[in-house]
């Protein structure tokens, strides 16, 4: 038997090989960590689990907003290989060109991650399809969420949503494109609060990114946050009664509590039904809502600038009183209205001389001539466009002319010129006369609904507001932002609303401008307006509050071609002040006002025919659990 | 003398230490088949319908082999040798035909479910008929016959196997180059295998007219520094001018002979930029012009380096003490392609990390080392370069698929002896060795073969 040496060579080659291997280990796992990172990334995929969306109920905790779940079909194009495409197109119901067109669609955004196949499947299709989409790696079913408004309108205050835009996506890193999001109303500005904080879960996927389990026992998921649940100021039976009153008629209705600046109701006509908005068919109801001539989409109330009319004389008189040109026992002539040199201002017939509190009783045109007058052409300024600034000043402390910062998205500021507009138009030395029409708020000046129920607002609290807001309480701590309960000062002393009120006390009594639109049992305070429109018909506006002691509520009606303000605008004011006022929700006084308002038909006889939700919505509460 | 007396008592004694750790890698390979390839849906350890599954099934299988191996007489080895190797081949044969028939390679027979792989028993076969041979009386690895019989009946599976396309089943019959080496094969074939394999390296990292010159003047260093020796002075000169056509037609070799998968693993190993490398390449001098053809360019846009950057990302996060049994998480996301397979040790790497790997490789290398030394101790050159053969195509194996899941060395897709998935390895290796135990066993019975 030969003895070798060269068993020892094959010893040093295995113990050469055992310290290059056991090195390159160390370096593999020990030094260089980028493997252990790059293997948290490659092996793991980052699942969304969408949080319950908060829900919003009415200030009395009837339900308004809810969630429901909705099921999108998803499919990673890439993987889409050999698929029995015959099947599944039957089951959604869809022919294969489409289903192909949605794939190649999907497969330009990205061809390695999953991109909405099927939006929204109907609860029938999303049934069938959960019985076959095993045969179908590439594709799978997430879970989202939807609104379901409990009430059919209202749209203008709720909002909708909608899915996250391009820009959206690239501003707020928080969205992931098909997210959705609120785009307008409550659902837009407590969009923070009410989106509650996505969850996530990091699950292990193999290379078909087909699930294989929770990644390290779930230490680096996360559980969704559920969105804070909204409490609205809104009075839900205050605002189908208002829709109803609305009902046929272009207009819109403010009211709000003056003691805390809560809004009660916003009613906008024409409105459209918030579910429209929601599930399978919210695109198509979109651009026919958008194409509506009426403008559905369109808030009056909060947008839409109309001259106040007469309804601005309980400004002029206050501002008038602070100014120290008008007093409550200043009394003006008027003769068929106001006459200085060629310009003549009209006014209707009634008693001559009338002191302050009549003449908001009568709303006599001479007289706020007058008092606008006297204000402009004050001799304590060194020119009427210093006035002009000054008189600026106590409309902006009125929300006039500015935003009142109410929190709903897009607001206008309504219209209240500058000096130099005027410098413009009239040249550089204007006078009072040039602007007489201002008096009784009609020519260069407009006001939003919501900026008129603030002014009725300002008076019932004598002298001060707090910023309209629709939310009453966030979350389940009730809590409130601090800006709305801040008091805003108007720059009017309290002593000065005394006549004001009083004149506004007798307008809907026997010798007010609206005399017959009372309702017995409640003292409104109010003001009748009648604007001008060069459009057609004049727009037929009425602000009030009531009761006089201690106001609960004030309000803004306008009727868009609805005549005086005593024609329809006051009536439904009134009708509105009765139903919140009062317990008993069901009876009115004012039967015959109620039938007529219920009746009239401003619209003519255009028949629109506005869109209807999808049938196929389940409007049934359903608990939203993530799937696992 | 009661020599014979205490043979006989002797007669069983089986290598304990060997089957231990036989048992244990075989175990531990099955748990990491198991966790490489259960999924949520496949937990229960027997589902055959799982691959893992199907690896207890081939284990019990194995278990019935090496028990039947153990009972067979050793000289039933000795005696069959040349018969078993002339069926292999025949079997790779046959294989060769069907598969040109069939327009395409196949490397395995199917009866039923499971696909015998003919080339995985043709080590079995090579190493019982290179034993046989040489174990010959009288015949010595020396000799310009027998030598090159011995190359023969190496070479003969080589080329059946590279011809079904099987290139990494192919390259293991160069272990048996190792059992030459024992046998009495220079050293220095070997040396010069490992300078040919250097300047291949080389020659793809670097410029080849730099590395000619660093030759150039290594060649003249020594010849200078030995200029008593004439010889010396003639070795520089061949050495140099071998080296330099060498090196010289080794771009040719390269985008040539090698397929593109192979190029692309090749440069992935040696950390060079895939679609960098042939633009600076064909800048260079060279004896032969490459012009890539267009499927070539094609192909090598493909990624081939997928399999080897999951794996090393897999091992990577084993860190130092892994993920533990089944909780791989790139084990378990299925990442590494052929993970219960050829990358079997990425499992190894992630669940047990670096302290679990490093046992694993002391481990298995003293499994290598004890059957080397068993080998040493054989008294007749039949178990003796059987043995050699063993461990030496076990040990390729180990150093080619641990290299490769490492990247230390091109992919090369060969089983991990005893740990890798599939009925046809495991059966084969099992064979292999319990047929060295037998025989090892047995050598005390042995007259040592000098009669």
């Amino acid at each position: 038997m030969e003895k070798s040496g060269k068993l020892f060579v094959f010893f040093i080659v295995l113990a050469v090989i055992g310290i290059i291997f056991i090195t390159r280990l160390f370096f593999l796992q020990i030094v260089d960590t980028s493997n252990y990172y790059k293997a948290l990334a490659y092996g793991s995929n980052e699942v969304t689990i969408y949080p319950a969306r908060g829900t919003i109920v009415d200030r009395y905790g009837k339900l308004l907003v809810y969630n429901d779940a909705v099921y999108d079909l998803m499919a990673v194009p890439q993987k889409i290989k050999n698929i029995n495409k015959e099947k599944l197109c039957k089951v959604l119901q869809i022919d294969t060109n489409d289903l192909n067109g949605r794939i190649k669609k999907a497969s330009r955004y990205n061809t390695r991650e999953a991109s909405i196949i099927y939006k929204s499947l109907p609860f029938h299709i999303y049934s069938q399809l959960q019985e076959i989409i095993y045969d179908y790696p590439a594709f799978f079913i997430e879970t989202k969420i939807d609104r379901r408004y409990n009430i059919n309108g209202a749209a203008h205050l709720l909002g909708y949503m909608g899915e996250v835009t391009e820009r959206q996506l690239q501003n707020e890193k928080y969205y992931k494109p098909g997210d959705i999001k609120g785009m307008s109303g409550m659902e837009k500005s407590y969009e923070l609060y009410l989106r509650g904080k996505k969850g996530k879960k990091i699950v292990l996927v193999d290379k078909f990114s087909k699930q294989q389990g929770s990644f390290a026992g779930g230490k680096f998921d996360s559980l969704p946050i559920a969105g804070q649940n909204l409490i609205a100021a809104i009075d839900l039976n205050l605002q189908e009664f208002g829709e109803q009153l609305m009902k046929n008629k272009f207009g819109s209705i403010v009211a709000i509590e003056p003691s805390t600046g809560e809004v009660l109701s916003i009613v906008n006509s024409p409105n459209y039904d918030p579910n429209l908005m929601v599930g399978q068919t919210r695109n198509k109801n979109f651009s026919a809502l958008l194409l509506d001539p009426r403008k559905p989409l369109f808030n009056r109330a909060l947008k839409a600038p109309y001259p106040p009319g007469s309804t601005f004389k309980t400004v002029q008189a206050l501002i008038g009183q602070q100014e120290g040109v008008l007093f409550p026992d200043t009394k003006y002539p008027c003769h068929g209205g106001y006459h200085m040199g060629s310009l003549t201002v009209g006014c209707h017939p009634h008693a001559s001389p009338l002191d302050l509190e009549h003449s908001i009783q009568q709303s006599c045109n001479a007289y706020y001539c007058y008092v606008y007058r006297s204000i402009l052409d004050n001799p304590k300024y060194k020119s009427v466009q210093d006035a002009y600034l000054k008189w600026t000043q106590y409309l902006n402390s009125f929300g006039i002319g500015v935003k009142t910062e109410i929190d709903l998205p897009e607001e206008s500021p309504g219209i209240v010129k500058k000096t130099q507009y005027f410098e413009r138009v009239f040249g550089k030395n204007w006078r009072s006369s040039n602007v007489i029409s201002l008096s009784i708020g009609q020519g260069e000046i407009g006001l939003t609904p919501l900026q008129m129920a603030n002014v009725a607002s300002v008076i019932a609290n004598r002298g001060y507001y707090y910023i309209p807001h629709v939310v009453k309480a966030i979350g389940d701590e009730k809590t409130l932002p601090d800006i709305y309960k801040v008091k805003h000062k108007a720059l009017i002393n309290p002593i000065y609303f005394d006549s004001v009120i009083a004149g506004m006390a007798r307008v809907c009594k026997p010798g007010g401008t609206a005399g017959r639109t009372g309702i017995e049992g409640i003292t409104i305070c109010a003001k009748t307006g009648t604007a001008q429109n060069p459009h057609g018909a004049h727009h037929s506006i009425f602000i009030a509050f009531a009761p006089r002691i201690n106001p609960k509520i004030a309000i803004a009606v306008v009727v868009e071609n609805g005549g005086y303000g005593a024609d329809y605008a006051a009536p439904i004011a009134n009708l509105m002040i009765e139903r919140y006022l009062e317990t008993d929700k069901t009876v009115t006084t004012r039967k015959d006002m109620l039938d007529r308002m219920l009746n009239a038909n401003l619209v003519g006889s255009t028949v629109y025919d506005l869109p209807k939700p999808d049938s196929t919505l389940r409007k049934t509460l359903l608990p939203l659990t993530p799937k696992p | 003398m009661n020599y014979y007396n205490k043979a006989s008592e002797e007669n069983i004694r089986i290598d304990w230490l060997t089957v231990i750790l036989y048992i244990l890698i075989v175990g531990f390979g099955a748990m990491n088949i198991y966790s490489a390839n259960s999924t949520i849906d496949h937990t229960f350890i027997f589902d055959l319908t799982m691959e893992y599954g199907k690896q207890f099934m081939w284990i019990g299988v194995a278990a019935v082999i090496v028990f039947l191996i153990l009972l067979l007489d050793p000289k039933f080895f000795n005696f069959s040798g040349y018969g078993i190797y002339a069926v292999v081949i025949a079997m790779l044969l046959v294989l060769l035909a069907t598969g040109a028939y069939n327009k395409g390679a196949q490397a395995w027979f199917k009866i039923g479910s499971f696909k015998l792989q003919p080339s995985e028993f043709a080590k079995y076969a090579t190493a019982l008929a290179l034993a046989k041979f040489l174990g010959t009386f009288d015949v010595k690895f020396a000799g310009k016959k027998n030598i090159a019989i011995c190359f023969g009946i190496i070479l003969l599976p080589m080329i059946l196997t590279l011809a079904q396309n099987d290139t990494g089943s192919a390259l293991v019959f160069a272990s048996f180059f190792l059992v030459l080496y024992r046998e009495g094969l220079s050293g220095w074939y070997l040396v010069i295998g490992l300078y040919l394999a250097a300047l291949f390296v080389f020659t793809i990292l670097f410029p080849s007219l730099y590395l000619i010159g660093v030759i150039l003047i290594l060649c003249g260093v020594v010849a200078y520094f030995y200029k008593k020796y004439r010889q010396m002075l003639w070795l520089s000169i061949i050495v140099f001018f071998a080296s330099a056509i060498f090196i010289l037609s080794v771009d040719f070799i390269f985008a040539k002979v090698l397929q593109p998968h192979q190029q692309q693993r090749i440069l992935v190993t040696l950390n060079q930029d895939v679609a960098e490398y042939y633009p600076r390449k064909a800048k260079e001098f060279s004896l032969f012009k490459i012009d890539m053809n267009r499927k070539d360019k094609k192909a090598s846009k493909r990624d081939y380096s997928y399999n080897v950057r999951q794996s090393k990302i897999s091992i990577g996060a084993g860190q130092w003490l892994g993920n533990g049994f089944n909780n791989g998480t790139q084990t378990k996301a299925k990442l590494v392609p052929e993970q219960h397979t050829d990358f079997i040790f990425c499992t190894v790497g992630e669940e047990y990390g670096f302290v679990g790997s490093s046992i694993f490789v002391l481990l298995y290398l003293l499994f290598i080392g004890r059957l080397y030394y068993m080998a040493e101790r054989q008294k007749n050159v039949f178990a003796r370069v059987y043995g050699y053969s063993t461990a030496s195509v076990i040990f390729f194996h180990f150093f080619v698929n641990v290299g490769m899941a490492l990247g230390v060395l091109p992919v090369i897709g060969i089983p991990l002896p005893f740990m890798s998935y599939g009925g046809s390895s495991l059966f084969s290796f099992s064979m292999m060795l319990f047929t060295f135990l037998k025989l090892d066993a047995n050598r005390v019975n042995e007259i040592s073969s000098v009669y």
